[in-house]
Order: C-alpha cells, then sequence, then structure tokens
C-alpha cells in the first residue's frame, strides 16, 4: 500500500515538474525568431513585360535564386542588447552578393565555418597554398550585427538571397 | 597515318551547332534531385548582461529533378558516295541534368537545309555499345520502349545515326540527318512540373534545354575516293632486312585517286613511329626529293608537336595519276 502512494506521488510530482518547466521557459522566452524560404520565379504580366516575384518554396532546382527570412521579435520584458543574428549558408548555396539587408544590421561573413566574422572586403582565404580574397563561394555564415538595442515589442528582419548550385 | 581533304564545301553548320551548345554543357547537372537542405537561424543577444541565445524554426527545401539534355554530333562531315549503305554519324547524349533520367531517341532526315534525304537504315539507331567510335556487329540497335538510354545525372552515352545514301545524289551534294533526344518524364517549356516524377519521387522540372536535344549530322557526296597504301622495307647495318637498332625503314606511301571530282586542299600527316629516328632530307614526292623545312615545297618534316611528315598534295584529280611519298627513319 505505501509502495503505491509513493508511486503515484513521484508520478504527481513528475507532472508538477514538468508543468513548471514550461512556465518557466515561457518567461525566459525574450526573443522569437522565425524563419521562412521563398523562391524567385519570373511571371509575364499581363501586359507582357516579365516581373519577379517570391513564392513559398517546397522546392527548388539548381540555378534557382531563394530568399531566407529572418524575423525576431523581442517578446519579453526587457530590452535585448547586443543582438547578432547567425545563419549558416548550406554547401549546395551559393550566396548572392550584395543580397544580405536589414534595417540597422550590419552585415558580415564567415569563411571558416562561423569560428570568425568579418565584412565581404576584409575576408581572405587560402587556396592551395595561395592568399586570395574571399568570393561567395567561400562565405559559410552570414550574420547580421544589431547595432542599437531591440526594444519591448519591436521587431526586426535580416534576410539574404542564395542560388542552388 | 593521316589524311585530310577539304571538299566541296567547309561544315559550317556543324561548328556552329557544337559553339551553340557549350553554354549548356557548362551550366550541366548541381545539387543532385532529392537533396533537402535545411536551414536554422540563431540569435545571441544580452539582457542585462546576461548573454542568452535563441533558435529559429528549421525549414526544409527539397531539391527537384531539373531535366536537361543534350545532344552532340561527334563526326565529322562525312565523305560518302551515292549508293552507299550502312554510314554512321556517331552522336554523344549528355544527362545535363540534375537526377536519373530515361530518354527516348528518334531520327528524322527531312529537316531543311540540305540537297538530299538520307536514307535512314532498319534499325536506324544503334549504341556504340563496345565504345569503339565505329559501327560495328557488337553494337546493340535501340529500340524505343525497350532499351532507351537510362542515364545518371552527368553520365552520356554514344550512339550512332545509320544511313545510305541515294543513288541519285550528285558529286558535292550535302545530306542532313537529326539525332532527336527526349526526357520520357516530359518535354516541355522551361519551368514545367511534373508532380512526383523526378528520381526518388521528388517533383521533375524541365529546365532551358525543354527536356530535349537535337543535333544534326551531314554526309557529303564525293565520287572521289583516296586509296592509301602504305608499305616499308627494312635495312640493316648487316645487310640483312632484321629491325635491330641502327637499321634503315623506308616507308613508301601511295595515294590514288579513284573516281571523279576533285579532292580540294588534300594533305597527308605521317608521325615517324616511337624508337625511330627520322632521317634528315630523306623525303621525296614522286621521285623528286624535297627539303625539311617548312618552305615553298610541298613537303616537311614537322617537329612542331609529335615529330610527323607533311605532304601537301593540293587538289588531286583522277588525272593526276598516282602520289608516290617515299621517307626514311633509323630504329634508335
Amino acid at each position: 500500500m505505501s509502495e503505491f502512494k509513493f508511486v503515484i506521488s513521484a508520478l504527481m510530482f513528475g507532472a508538477l515538474a514538468l508543468a513548471s518547466g514550461t512556465t518557466s521557459a515561457q518567461e525566459r522566452d525574450h526573443l522569437e525568431v522565425v524563419t521562412t524560404v521563398q523562391k524567385e520565379i519570373t511571371v509575364e504580366t499581363d501586359d507582357g513585360s516579365q516581373e519577379t516575384r517570391l513564392v513559398a518554396a517546397e522546392s527548388v532546382v539548381p540555378g534557382e535564386r531563394v530568399v531566407y527570412t529572418i524575423k525576431f521579435r523581442n517578446v519579453g520584458q526587457e530590452p535585448a542588447e547586443n543582438v547578432v543574428i547567425t545563419n549558416p549558408i548550406a554547401q549546395t548555396l551559393t550566396y548572392v552578393a550584395g543580397s544580405a539587408a536589414g534595417a540597422d544590421l550590419e552585415v558580415e561573413f564567415s569563411v571558416d565555418g562561423g569560428q570568425s566574422f568579418a565584412r565581404a572586403e576584409q575576408l581572405r582565404v587560402v587556396d592551395n597554398g595561395i592568399e586570395r580574397p574571399a568570393t561567395t563561394i567561400d562565405y559559410t555564415h552570414v550574420r547580421w550585427v544589431m547595432q542599437s538595442e531591440l526594444a519591448v515589442g519591436s521587431e526586426g528582419q535580416a534576410q539574404f538571397a542564395a542560388v542552388l548550385e | 597515318m593521316h589524311l585530310t581533304t577539304r571538299a566541296y564545301k567547309a561544315p559550317r553548320v556543324i561548328a556552329g551547332i557544337i559553339a551553340s551548345l557549350l553554354p549548356l554543357i557548362a551550366g550541366a547537372a548541381g545539387t543532385p534531385a532529392g537533396t533537402v537542405i535545411e536551414n536554422q537561424a540563431v540569435v545571441n543577444f544580452e539582457l542585462a548582461g546576461t548573454p542568452l541565445t535563441r533558435s529559429s524554426n528549421v525549414t526544409s527545401l527539397r531539391v527537384a529533378e531539373r531535366i536537361d539534355v543534350v545532344a552532340s554530333l561527334q563526326s565529322p562531315q562525312l565523305l560518302a558516295a551515292a549508293g552507299d549503305a550502312d554510314r554512321a554519324l556517331l552522336f554523344t547524349i549528355t544527362n545535363t541534368g540534375n537526377g536519373t533520367e530515361s530518354y527516348g531517341l528518334a531520327i528524322d532526315n527531312t529537316v531543311g537545309g540540305d540537297d538530299f534525304d538520307p536514307v535512314a537504315a532498319v534499325p536506324a539507331i544503334y549504341f556504340d555499345s563496345d565504345a569503339s567510335g565505329d559501327l560495328t556487329a557488337a553494337d546493340q540497335p535501340y529500340t524505343a520502349g525497350v532499351n532507351d538510354p537510362v542515364l545518371a545525372a552527368d553520365a552520356s552515352v554514344d550512339i550512332f545515326l545509320v544511313n545510305s545514301i541515294p543513288v541519285s545524289a550528285a558529286n558535292g551534294e550535302i545530306g542532313r540527318t537529326q539525332l532527336t533526344v527526349s526526357s520520357l518524364t516530359g518535354v516541355g517549356a522551361a519551368g514545367t512540373v511534373y508532380a512526383g516524377s523526378g528520381e526518388g519521387g521528388v517533383d521533375a522540372v524541365n529546365g532551358s534545354s525543354t527536356g530535349q536535344a537535337l543535333a544534326v549530322g551531314e554526309y557529303i557526296v564525293s565520287d572521289i575516293q583516296l586509296n592509301v597504301v602504305k608499305t616499308q622495307i627494312i635495312s640493316d647495318p648487316f645487310g640483312g632486312t632484321e629491325p635491330v637498332p641502327g637499321a634503315t625503314i623506308t616507308y613508301t606511301i601511295t595515294i590514288e585517286v579513284v573516281g571523279s571530282g576533285t579532292a580540294t586542299g588534300a594533305t597527308f600527316r605521317d608521325e615517324i613511329p616511337t624508337y625511330s629516328s627520322y632521317l634528315a632530307d630523306s623525303i621525296s614526292l614522286n621521285g623528286g626529293a624535297l627539303s625539311d623545312l617548312a618552305d615553298a615545297d610541298a613537303g616537311e618534316y614537322d617537329t612542331t608537336a609529335v615529330p610527323s611528315i607533311v605532304m601537301r598534295l593540293g587538289d588531286l584529280t583522277l588525272a593526276d595519276g598516282v602520289q608516290t611519298i617515299e621517307f626514311q627513319v633509323s630504329i634508335d
């Protein structure tokens, strides 16, 4: 009998622990981050001219251009400081020069798997023992460094485009 | 030993076709169909000096199959005589898409811009099964729906179009034969989607080639034929005929014009065999000695690439009779 009670109390304790864990996670969830991916398609408009549109992408073929958008919002109670958004560039994707953007964000890249970052013109790689300026093919990561704090309730958006090899 | 003639018309059309294919070849293949590309962003930030990290959701992209194919003519413009049977032109088909694809093949001899229609053999399409580059008994005929070529991304296959030349074709006339290669998933404008029909069940999409490739080959009727025969006589330092070091080999090449017409700009080239050296000042044409230098006379010893004897025979007709070229080498 006493053994049975112990099991029940243990279960209850577990359930309580789980519930409190969830609650505290919500409390600590100061920043919401949502990523979407779209691709560019060229459509012919009624007047016969060509227009580029972004549509939701589930499948792509080599040569197509995809656009990643990262939206972030401060859902906490305090301003967030030193906000840095980092996104890897998949090996099969080539970053499109000049495509990374975002209001109040400074863009940097990595050519060493995210170990270090610098502005595009400062990046160099060693190729067969010879140092040369990095090109977009060398980029492994892109990151955006926010230049001011992200106030409570405010949101931002970072974006970049890449071509499927 | 190699004999070339510039007969009648330069094959400009063929050169144009090959050049126009190059950009397509350069854009080949790419990320394999079925590849999944996931993406997750990470945000680092500080709250009152405490560093925190948040990750985004994970987006997922699946690489669809892009259907692209290139067909290219490998043979030069083929010299043929009126009435010739089973004359084969070699083509290469390359899958420039990013997934495995099956293709249907077809021959069309009614293409325009030529003087006569070659007559398709039965069967008219063969695989170069033994990879010899020539139509041989080992080569398997193609039957639509039975042995349609299946090519992985970037893979290629060589095939022949086989035709006979009508007896009515006149000297100097050109006949064209066209190979059509069509994706069995679908042929359509770039961007046409075939849901779930790609490799491994991904979507397939027509690329810039529209899933179809054409290549045209040409026959040119030449009543003239050049028969070339090469003989050798060995003379060793001991008065015998053994091919030992120090022995001299005298090569005699006869070129005989058969039939009517003119072989324009006939050039004969013969590489000096390995383990032997050309004997200076030993070239002659029809018994007249020629210098080794590239100068006004018809012959020279050319060392710019593989050491060779070159003889520019000019325009040859039946009236010129047998041309006899001689030169000597010594065995090293």
